[in-house]
């Protein structure tokens, strides 16, 4: 019986060891050069990439030649902070990595590299794309090491509005070119258009449809707050520009104001009942079969609807965007200057087999011959030279436009995300912009129905609506949103509570009788402190006081 | 039923266990003990080695420490967890979600297995069965994605339905009224899994011996009678069975139909207590408060699998244990 014990005893030790040896084996990539003779990194990038060419297109090609380095990267689906929670606990990192809102966690671990050194001795490129923001790069007053290289492109300037309230070109185009300055023009708008036309297609008209579904609230029914009472955005606090005093936005005693406006929207029937219900899919489809004239929404968040309309041929149901807001002493400050934005970006770990290889890797990017490449292509091939005039003849124009894989085939923009770049209407040496963006482009693609209203309207741009980016002062603290704090702080925690209650009462307070919206309010900002938000701006408050001490001394 | 009985019998008397030393009948049974050691292996490591984790829940665990760097606190997130009136909430919807679940989700397969068991043409039988048990396989996004749809109030068919029959003069808002939610949840719950909740009850009614229905038949019984006293007798055992081990998973309803068909203005209702520890555990990067409330649920599981267990160890003969 013993032997037969025993017997038993290796069989356990047996599957232990496979257990054990299954956890720990590594892989073999531990060599400094591949077998093409150039340096591998591996790199972990928390967003998808849709379009990766396996370094093997013709620029990167041409990048891997130039810097004798290639990437062999893991693209993560959920946003990164599971795999980074992982990289963390295991110790084991990979050499470059873009961790987007994990960078928080991986400083705390020791996991980054501080860069500043190897910035000064090998990466004049870098230097000069970031400028005088230098001083935003450091992360905190308490520690002034730069872990992080700002993947944002670098003084971009805007061609076109992201915020604001849309209106379907019909509903302009029928009542004569009405402005839109204020929420009751806007309203009027809607209203008229309406009752003229209560029903299209055989299904009833809605005037304003609004989005709530989870994260999406803040961007289509809490953000527009802010925008329609002359504030840009800090997320969910008002930053006092003279005290840097903060305060959740919705103390605000304007936005107050603007909530009541919904309320009443509500009242009037002009309101989309299904609003607070209705999920982004099902939203995206009642806005591309053109029967909501109105919604208060990003142009990000309803492109897609606007794309499908466009394809649809139904281009007099597509929407702009106007700037209005609560009253008309208000200014819409869509393009109010936060300056440079460093927040997220690449990083080189502590891992990493040959810092300064990486660094000058990510400088040759940064630089104008790796910008070009990036944006332009390779000369002769991508695009010619005319007159000392980069151009990009029509035929290769279209392929841009119309090719799904273009990137992927050619190369072009595929490293873009991994370093930084430089800004759309940003001029090179040679007085050209770096990007192929131009204000022509972007009218260029306006449809006849939306030239038609600009026309109309006295303006060349949808921007030209908006007050301009000189009309605001540039804001000192960035947006008070991506300062990075821990997520397991006190902060966070309060933050979510917060927002909570706000997903649950803001939708109550605008759907209630127009009688209850005081009571339902005033309670609603009660029990937000009660969750604990005064903390909250306290600490914010510091945060803002600290970020502008470091970015500004 | 008599009948039955006296089986239930012969049954006791086979098992009454013989005096013999444990180590005898290892040794006499060791192939079967060999045999039997991988599977023990493996929930000794996929389901004990993980218990481990466990402790987490006493630190302020922090991901790149290791075991001795950890900040240790004792019961504190518990005291936490028991101090917030949202996990109150969490917990009464949980239970409220889960109690109409099993009332209502349960006895419904039960009574289909027995209704589609009397059906005589088996062509129908077959399609019924396939039919009903095929939703089991869609995901709980698109179900959720139907489910919203049918009870929109912008040409819903169920609103559409209710007004055209003069119940209602206009659309009501099913989705947006917290008290419809947990309705919304157990119907749509019962039309995904009834079906596959049958195949179980289907298979043991199957097993049912047919000299009991002929010698039912004999004695006068109609259809009726015959469920009363035959069917339904004959997968009693199945049915207890079933019921202590649903009852042990009612504090662990999942989240995902929660999260799909809930919306803001709904939430008080919505949420459970498997999506209150992701977000307000995991979600921020608390594993140790998410941990609190996992150690929670399971403790909860284990208490009612065994009070259910004992209960029905004492007034029947079936028990899981």
């Amino acid at each position: 019986m013993k032997k037969r014990m025993s017997k038993i005893t290796l069989l356990l030790a047996a599957c232990f060891v496979l257990i054990v040896s299954g956890c720990t084996s590594k892989s073999n990539s531990e060599g400094e050069k591949n077998k093409e003779g150039l340096t591998e990194f591996t790199l972990f990038s928390a967003d998808p990439h849709s379009q990766w060419d396996d370094m093997g297109s013709p620029v990167s090609k041409v990048v891997k030649e130039k810097t004798g380095v290639t990437l062999k990267p893991e693209f993560d689906v959920n946003g990164g902070d599971q795999k980074i929670a992982l990289m963390v606990a295991s110790g084991e990192y990979p050499d470059l990595i873009t961790p987007k809102g994990g960078a928080g966690t991986l400083v705390e671990a020791g996991a980054l590299i501080d860069l500043t050194d190897l910035i000064e001795e090998h990466a004049p490129n870098l230097k000069k794309i970031y400028g005088d923001y230098m001083n935003r790069l450091k992360w905190s007053s308490k520690d002034e090491s730069i872990y992080i290289l700002p993947t944002t492109p670098v003084d971009t300037q805007y061609f076109s509005p992201g915020h604001g309230v849309g209106l379907q070109h019909s509903v302009v185009k029928e009542l004569g070119f009405p402005e839109i300055k204020t929420l009751k023009d806007y309203e009027n708008a809607i209203k008229q258009y309406k009752e003229k036309y209560p029903e299209v297609n055989g299904q009833p008209t809605i005037g304003l449809s609004l989005l709530a579904d989870d994260w999406r609230i803040m961007i289509s029914t809490t953000n527009p707050a802010f925008w329609t009472t002359g504030v840009s955005d800090d997320g969910e606090f008002y930053v006092d520009p003279k005290t840097y005093e903060a305060i959740f936005h919705y103390k605000r005693p304007e936005e107050k104001e603007y909530f009541r406006w919904l309320n009443h929207m509500n009242a009037e029937g002009l309101l989309d009942p299904e609003s607070f219900v209705q999920k982004y899919d099902q939203y995206l489809a009642k806005l591309s079969s053109g029967r909501v004239l109105g919604i208060i929404d990003d142009d990000w968040q309803f492109a897609e609807a606007q794309r499908s309309l466009r394809e649809q041929g139904l281009h007099d149901k597509m929407y702009g965007l106007y700037p209005a807001t609560l009253n008309e002493d208000m200014k819409h400050a869509n393009f109010q200057d936060a300056g440079y934005l460093a927040g997220w970006g690449i990083g080189i770990t502590v891992d990493c087999k040959d810092p300064v290889a990486a660094i000058k890797f990510l400088d040759y990017l940064a630089s104008e011959e790796g910008q070009m490449l990036q944006n332009w292509g390779i000369e002769g091939e991508h695009y010619t030279i005319e007159d000392g005039k980069r151009v990009i003849s029509d035929e290769e124009m279209d392929k841009r436009n119309n090719n799904a894989n273009y990137v992927k085939e050619t190369g072009i923009g595929v490293l873009k995300g991994f370093a930084p770049s430089y800004g759309d209407g940003v001029l090179d040496s040679n007085g050209q912009t770096y990007t192929i963006a131009s204000p022509e482009q972007v009218k260029d693609s306006y449809t006849d129905v939306e030239k038609e209203v600009l026309s109309n309207l006295g303006v060349e741009m949808w921007r030209d609506l908006y007050p301009q980016k000189d009309e605001f002062p540039v804001k000192p603290w960035g947006v008070a949103f991506n300062i990075q704090v821990p997520s397991d702080s006190d902060l966070a925690l309060i933050e979510q509570k917060v927002l909570d209650i706000v997903k649950k009462r803001i939708p109550e307070a605008i759907l209630a009788k127009p009688a209850d919206f005081d009571k339902i309010y005033d309670s609603f900002l009660k029990e937000i402190d009660k969750a604990g938000a005064k903390e909250a701006e306290a600490m914010r408050t510091e945060l803002i006081k600290e970020r502008v001490e470091l970015w500004n001394n | 039923m008599k009948a039955v009985t006296s089986n239930e019998r012969t049954m006791t008397i086979i098992q009454k266990p013989k005096k013999k030393s444990f180590w005898k009948t290892f040794v006499q049974q060791k192939y079967l003990y060999l045999m039997s050691v991988p599977f023990v292996l493996l929930v000794i490591v996929f389901n004990y080695f993980p218990l481990w984790g466990w402790s987490m829940a006493f630190q302020n665990y922090k991901p790149a420490l290791s075991l001795f760097q950890q900040e240790w606190v004792g019961f504190e997130h518990f005291i936490e967890l028991f101090s917030d009136e949202r996990f109150y909430r969490a917990l009464r919807n949980t239970l409220g979600m889960s109690l109409l679940g099993l009332t209502v989700g349960f006895v419904m397969p039960i009574i289909f297995a027995v209704l589609l068991n009397e059906v005589r043409l088996s062509v129908f039988k077959r399609t019924v069965q396939t039919i009903t048990y095929l939703p089991h396989f869609v995901s709980w996004v698109v179900v959720a994605g139907i489910v919203t749809k049918m009870l929109s109030t912008d040409g819903g068919v169920i609103n559409e339905m209710l007004i055209s029959l003069g119940i209602l003069d206009k659309p009501a808002q099913f989705m947006a009224e917290g008290t419809y939610f947990w309705s919304i949840v157990v119907a749509s719950d019962i039309w995904k899994e009834m079906g596959w909740n049958a195949i179980i009850f289907l298979a043991a009614i199957s097993g049912i011996d047919s000299q009991l229905y002929e010698a039912a038949k004999v004695d006068g019984a109609g259809r009726l009678r015959q469920i009363w006293h035959v069917t339904l007798p004959g997968i009693r055992p199945t049915i207890l069975v079933l019921l202590i081990l649903n009852i042990g998973h009612l504090t662990s309803i999942g989240f995902e139909k929660q999260m799909l068909l809930g919306n803001n203005l709904v939430v008080d209702y919505a949420e459970v207590l498997d999506l209150y520890a992701l977000n307000y555990g995991i979600g921020l990067g608390r594993f140790s408060y998410g941990t609190a409330i996992g150690i929670f649920n399971s403790v909860i599981s284990i208490i009612l699998l065994f009070v259910a267990n004992g209960i029905f160890k004492k007034y029947s003969n079936s028990s899981v244990m």
